[in-house]
């Protein structure tokens, strides 16, 4: 693995059992992302885009082949360090959000920091900047229900760069949004990499994914770069 | 993640399901309350039972005759030979305190004397009187004795004072000693002397309650006259209250005489004395109980005698008192069982509905510990807030319950045993709802709605 790799796969292979039948979702891949990248993962719905994607973020496990972050070896790690992983090293931001809808905007985006055993206080402090440069200063005591998607979905990006990471992962990011919503999310996007974030997004859609840096079409669980 | 942070997202859940939590908790509630409840009870109790007992000596032991028996036939020279040696006994006592006069007897149904017409007289019709002489007797043949007294009660109509009619009231036969023996205080005048009794003097001493009733006040009582089945006694005393008695006469109830007095004026021979005497060392009570037994036998070889110790009575009362609160605490139990069971049913509930922010939690980060950790906690507090307010539910039921003669006394032992009960039992009925929490797959939770 080059010391440039952030994402170093290879040969992963992964499937599910579909009643008595076993479903072969992603074949022999071998993938590859540099630190600084901004790279996207096209494919159509069933291609094996989440599944990558849950494996990149450390969420679920490989059948068999090697994955390394950061050169971490993660096909050998333990669940307790990859929940350790999931917090430092990757910001996640899902097409459906997934707040928690019991919080309100500033504790579901400082709600990483705690996880890490940051105090309340220290956490808010150190959010205020994403905060405030996602225009969410007005927002924090609102709870999610009461936002826009394109507020949510900002909420979302807010929470997974608070903890500053080296890997932000994106499922369809723009999915649930309107047009303006998800052109103003892709913008915040290309900033962020400018700013020198990894970012890796997943989408079906040939419009978004060309906002990103490089992109890699997944088709059928085979990934054609 | 910091415990204190935890506790923030508990807060959290819990405000935002507010009325579930209400719900969830109801069983604790009740079970909480119920602890509260049945360990005031217990106290209550324990506190009834030392009042009951509280004129009681521990080494005092009563000794009664049985009452008559039918069906046996037996007859004969025991008998007989006890109606002499009580004849004899009578005759040989010529010491004038006795009071003695009331010598030890036993009489057929029919009124003849055994030795003259005993032979038809069987034992089932006998009648035996303890006496003075017996207890006499006792104190001499039976060491480790440190008192003994002995008295009676007959039941006679009063009246005087502010009694219009005539009222039937327990008068009591007792020496002069009864009332040290007895733990009794006066609260006006002085007890029945030897004299009183010697000189077979028409004085009585009146229970508080008696007193009251008789003449509105104890101090009216005093030195006024009282007519005990048609002769007046003069009221040399007033007792203070004692309370209710689990054992012996009810002194506030009684009216006490000289027990010479009693048997010359009232009652004749025909009483059942009970003798009452104190062990000085109250580890030998059942070797004194054998030894009273031997030395009755010898006077009244055919009769049996109830040898009544007041340790014994104390420890029956509070072992039924024990078994009653033991029975109380099962059922306090069983509440929180179901409760518990309620905690977790909803836990799982909780944890269905919450799957997906378990999911964003294992996302961001979150460990299974963290998982775990939170559910524990938000059992534990749902069972702490269901305990608070079980409490406070057994403080508004308790003047209700007192209120029906149950007699209670709250403790803040009892209301943090049945806060300890909750904790526990949110924590174990919480765990396993808990750890299934914690076990789920961030995968799996996050795409689960």
């Amino acid at each position: 693995m080059s010391a440039q790799h952030m994402i170093c796969m290879h040969n992963v292979c992964k499937s599910y059992k579909m009643g008595s039948e076993q479903l072969r979702v992603l074949k022999n891949v071998d993938f590859t992302v540099n630190k600084g990248e901004f790279t996207a993962i096209l494919g159509p719905s069933g291609s094996g885009k989440s599944t990558l994607m849950n494996i990149i973020g450390c969420m679920d496990n490989l059948d068999s082949g090697s994955y390394e972050l950061n050169g971490i070896p993660i096909h050998r790690t333990k669940e307790k360090e990859l929940a350790r992983i999931r917090n430092h090293e990757i910001g996640f931001i899902f097409q459906n959000y997934h707040l928690i809808p019991t919080y309100n905007v500033m504790q579901n985006i400082i709600m990483p920091l705690l996880m890490r055993g940051q105090d309340r206080k220290t956490a808010e402090r150190n959010c205020r900047e994403i905060i405030s440069m996602l225009g969410l200063s007005d927002r924090l005591a609102h709870k999610p229900s009461e936002l826009s998607g394109g507020q949510r979905q900002r909420v979302a990006i807010a929470r997974a760069l608070c903890s500053k990471p080296s890997l932000l992962l994106a499922d369809e990011p723009t999915g649930a949004l309107d047009q303006s919503s998800g052109a103003e999310v892709l913008a915040l996007f290309k900033k962020l990499h400018e700013m020198g974030n990894t970012i890796v997004m997943i989408t079906h859609d040939m419009n978004v994914a060309k906002w990103a840096h490089r992109t890699v079409d997944l088709i059928d669980g085979e990934l054609i770069q | 993640m910091r415990f204190t942070q935890i506790l923030d997202l508990v807060r959290i859940n819990l405000i935002q399901n507010k009325f579930k939590v209400l719900l969830t908790s109801i069983g604790i509630i009740v079970g909480a309350a119920t602890i509260v409840c049945v360990i005031a009870i217990g106290r209550g109790g324990q506190a009834d039972v030392a009042e009951q007992f509280r004129n009681l000596n521990a080494g005092a032991m009563d000794i009664s005759c049985e009452q008559p028996q039918k069906g046996s036939s037996s007859r004969g020279a025991n008998a007989a030979g006890a109606s002499v040696r009580s004849a004899s006994n009578t005759a040989k006592k010529t010491d004038p305190s006795a009071s003695k006069q009331s010598g030890r007897s036993e009489k057929n149904v029919s009124g003849y004397p055994a030795e003259l017409g005993g032979n038809t007289q069987t034992k089932s019709t006998r009648r035996i009187t303890l006496s003075v002489d017996d207890m006499d007797d006792i104190t001499s043949a039976v060491a480790g004795l440190s008192e003994a007294t002995i008295t009676y009660t007959t039941k006679q109509n009063i009246y005087g004072g502010n009694i219009e009619d005539t009222e039937s009231y327990t008068v009591a036969g007792t020496l002069s000693d009864y009332a040290r023996l007895s733990n009794l205080s006066m609260l006006f005048g002085d007890y029945l002397s030897d004299a009183d009794n010697e000189n077979k003097q028409k004085v009585c001493v009146l229970g508080y309650s008696a007193a009251k009733k008789i003449f509105g006040s104890a101090d009216q009582a005093y030195d006024s006259l009282v007519y005990i089945a048609d002769r007046p006694y003069t009221v040399g005393g007033v007792l203070a209250q004692q309370g209710t008695v689990e054992s012996g006469i009810s002194a506030d109830e009684a009216i006490f005489i000289p027990y010479a007095t009693g048997i010359k004026y009232l009652t004749g021979s025909n009483i059942s004395p009970t003798i009452t005497i104190i062990a000085s060392d109250v580890d030998n009570i059942s070797s004194i109980i054998d030894n009273v037994k031997a030395v009755l036998a010898q006077s009244y070889p055919d009769a049996e005698f109830t040898i009544s110790d007041a340790g014994s009575k104390m420890e029956a009362a509070n072992k039924s008192n024990r078994t009653l609160t033991l029975m109380l605490i099962a059922m306090a139990c069983i509440v929180f069982i179901i409760g518990g069971i309620g905690i977790m049913n909803v836990l799982f509930v909780s944890v269905k509905e919450r799957t997906e922010e378990i999911g964003i939690l294992k996302a961001i980060g979150g460990s299974k510990k963290v998982i775990l950790l939170e559910f524990i906690m938000e059992a534990c507090c749902i069972s702490l807030i269901g305990g608070l307010l079980g409490v406070l539910l057994s403080f508004a039921v308790t003047p209700v319950l007192t209120g029906f003669g149950l007699r209670m006394e709250l403790s803040v032992t009892g209301a943090l045993i049945a806060l300890g009960f909750c904790i526990v039992t949110g924590t174990v009925f919480g765990f396993y709802p808990a750890w299934k929490a914690s076990r789920l797959v961030p995968v799996e939770a996050l795409s689960s709605e």
